[in-house]
């Protein structure tokens, strides 16, 4: 358990934000803490949608339920938030 | 007493040069300092500055100058002009002091460089002039501003600004240290007269000179053209060098510098004067969009003034040309909405009239950056002011040190452009911003930004208040909506009268 700061990108939102995890956080509950910066701030929310993160511009998301410690990131690292269907 | 006419001995004093008996020409133009590149003296004595001025002259059109814009401002200071402006041209005046007013005092030490290293003896001659007029700009600008302290604690950042952590200023510095201050005597009057000066003060001091008259601000206005004259003077001291360097087969380098130069500037307008032309000058006082402004001034004028000198146009020219519809919308919705951050009152200018016009000049503005302003506006009248207020810090670029924005909304696209060097990961706000970066990270690795300084426990408590503190933010300082949301509202009427 340990605070690690990423670089959040969220879907519909205008700027890069410092978003501080925890290497125990799942991916959901990472693009919880970014989903707080962004959504109803700047962003609609889209409640029919759920939330992924994938690498900046992958193609991929992560799966849902992986740890931060298992993504091998590297601190700051740039992650796009993304309204999917699952 | 016989006189010699001006023309029989200008040329020769101007131009004058001598032979050191003491010390080597190394010793007395140290390349740290002068940046004479490899190339003769005999070449840098061939300078040619186009604008001629001799000491009495100068002093003559200077003192002109003062009395005009002083007793401008000692006869209106009872019409108390500032107590009826719309708060957001006060924003704007606000801004731009602290932006501006002590960072002349840096260009007078970058003048005085000049003055001192150049080997071009015509430089040397101008750029002494060229401290006289940098300094004169931090006076006045100083001046003006300390007459309105009375009335907000913002006014007195004017002095404060760069002597703080605070987000913007760490931008500025970042900036002007690299052009102003961390070159030699040639990189100097290229990226600080030519980059800069011929384009983008030129642009901020016009744009605003035009938008103060419109908005009946006399004094600002006469200020501001005040300054300009000197600066559309001084600039031309970086062509000659161009040429110079071009002649001598380092079109490479000279290029280089301006490409750098204009990236830079480019940024920091895209922050200070983009959102102070689109959104805080009141809409009937409006001249031209930022983005008119920019085609004209610094596409279409700029480009032709490289190629006259045999440059090119840097090669994010088209890069550059498709930010005018992007970054300036995001550094403004930035500043607004980090507004506690800075030592203004940003003007949202985002109401139902100023977002018709938005359309109009930025098409597509509503499906993009009204998505993010619909949010807003939409909490705001519904008593969630909270949600319209930062809890996070925005993620700044490397080289700019401004926050990495993009479209919002429908046309989603924010990008960062990260380098990975010597073990530590850098982001960049642009493509650009990265190049600048690759072009000699010597310069620029050690440096620190903001996000960089909070994750490294230099900002305590390392929350949100904490970064305010280390901004040096006090109470009565901190921004707030320049128009107490009356924009928001104006959209809850429309929707009951509907
Ligand atoms: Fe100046
Ligand atoms: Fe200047």
């Amino acid at each position: 358990m340990a605070a690690f700061p990423i670089n959040s990108n969220f879907q519909g939102d205008f700027v890069m934000q410092l978003v501080p995890v925890d290497t125990d956080d799942t991916m959901d509950q990472v693009a919880e803490k970014c989903a707080y910066h962004s959504v109803n701030r700047r962003v609609a929310p889209q409640p029919d949608k759920v939330m992924r993160v994938r690498l900046h511009n992958a193609s991929d998301n992560f799966p849902r339920d992986m740890k931060v410690s298992d993504a091998g990131w590297r601190p700051t690292e740039t992650l796009d938030i993304i309204f999917a269907d699952q | 007493m016989y006189q010699i006419p001006r023309a029989e001995w200008y040329d020769l004093t101007r131009a004058t040069n001598w032979t050191y008996s003491y010390v080597t020409e190394e010793e007395m133009f140290p390349e740290e300092m002068s940046g004479a590149r490899g190339i003769p003296m005999e070449e840098w004595e061939t300078y040619d500055e186009p604008y001629k001025v001799t000491y009495p002259e100068y002093v003559a059109i200077q003192r002109e100058k003062d009395a005009g814009a002083y007793s401008v401002k000692a006869a209106l200071e009872r019409d108390a002009y500032v107590d009826r402006a719309d708060p957001g041209w006060i924003s704007t005046m606000i801004a731009h002091y602290g932006a501006i007013a002590v960072n002349e005092y840096a260009a007078s030490l970058a003048e005085g460089r000049m003055a001192r290293f150049a080997k071009a003896p015509g430089n040397r001659n101008m750029a002494t002039f060229g401290t006289l007029d940098e300094n004169r700009h931090g006076q006045i600008q100083l001046f003006f501003p300390h007459a309105n302290i009375k009335r907000s604690r913002q006014w007195d950042w004017a002095h404060k600004a760069m002597q703080t952590n605070d987000w913007a200023s760490i931008a500025a510095r970042a900036f002007f240290d690299d052009i102003m201050l961390c070159r030699d005597a040639v990189a100097v009057s290229i990226m600080l007269t030519f980059g800069f000066e011929t384009g983008f003060t030129n642009m901020q001091f016009l744009g605003l000179a035009a938008d103060a008259s419109e908005a009946g601000d006399h004094t600002f206005a006469s200020l501001i053209s005040s300054v300009q004259t000197d600066e559309a003077r001084h600039a031309q001291q970086g062509g000659p060098s161009l040429k110079i360097l071009i002649a001598n087969g380092h079109k490479d380098e000279a290029q280089k510098l301006v490409d750098i130069s204009i990236w830079r500037a480019w940024k920091l307008f895209s922050v200070l004067t983009g959102p102070i032309m689109d959104y805080y000058t009141p809409l009937e006082h409006r001249s031209q969009s930022f983005k008119e402004f920019m085609v004209e001034w610094i596409i279409i004028q700029f480009e032709r003034q490289l190629a006259d000198l045999g440059l090119d146009a840097p090669w994010f020219w088209e890069d550059l040309t498709n930010d005018l519809d992007v970054t300036h919308h995001g550094m403004h919705l930035g500043v607004w909405y980090w507004r506690p951050t800075v030592w203004w009152n940003p003007a949202a200018g985002a109401g139902p009239e100023e977002r018709e016009w938005l359309e109009e000049k930025y098409p597509g503005w509503n499906k993009t950056w009204g998505k993010c302003w619909d949010v807003i506006t939409d909490n705001l009248n519904n008593g969630r002011e909270d949600l319209t207020l930062p809890e996070t810090l925005p993620y700044v670029c490397n080289m700019c040190q401004l926050p990495i924005v993009g479209t919002p909304g429908n046309e989603w696209n924010v990008q960062d452009y990260p380098l990975e060097f010597e073990g530590r990961l850098y982001h960049f706000g642009s493509k650009a911003d990265r190049w600048c970066f690759e072009q000699d990270p010597e310069r620029y690795k050690e440096h620190q930004s903001l996000i960089d300084r909070f994750l490294s426990g230099q900002i305590q408590p390392a929350d949100l208040p904490g970064a305010l503190a280390y901004m040096g933010l006090g109470p009565g300082e901190m921004g707030k909506d320049a128009h107490d949301y009356a924009w928001a509202a104006a959209f809850k009427k429309q929707a009951e009268v509907a």
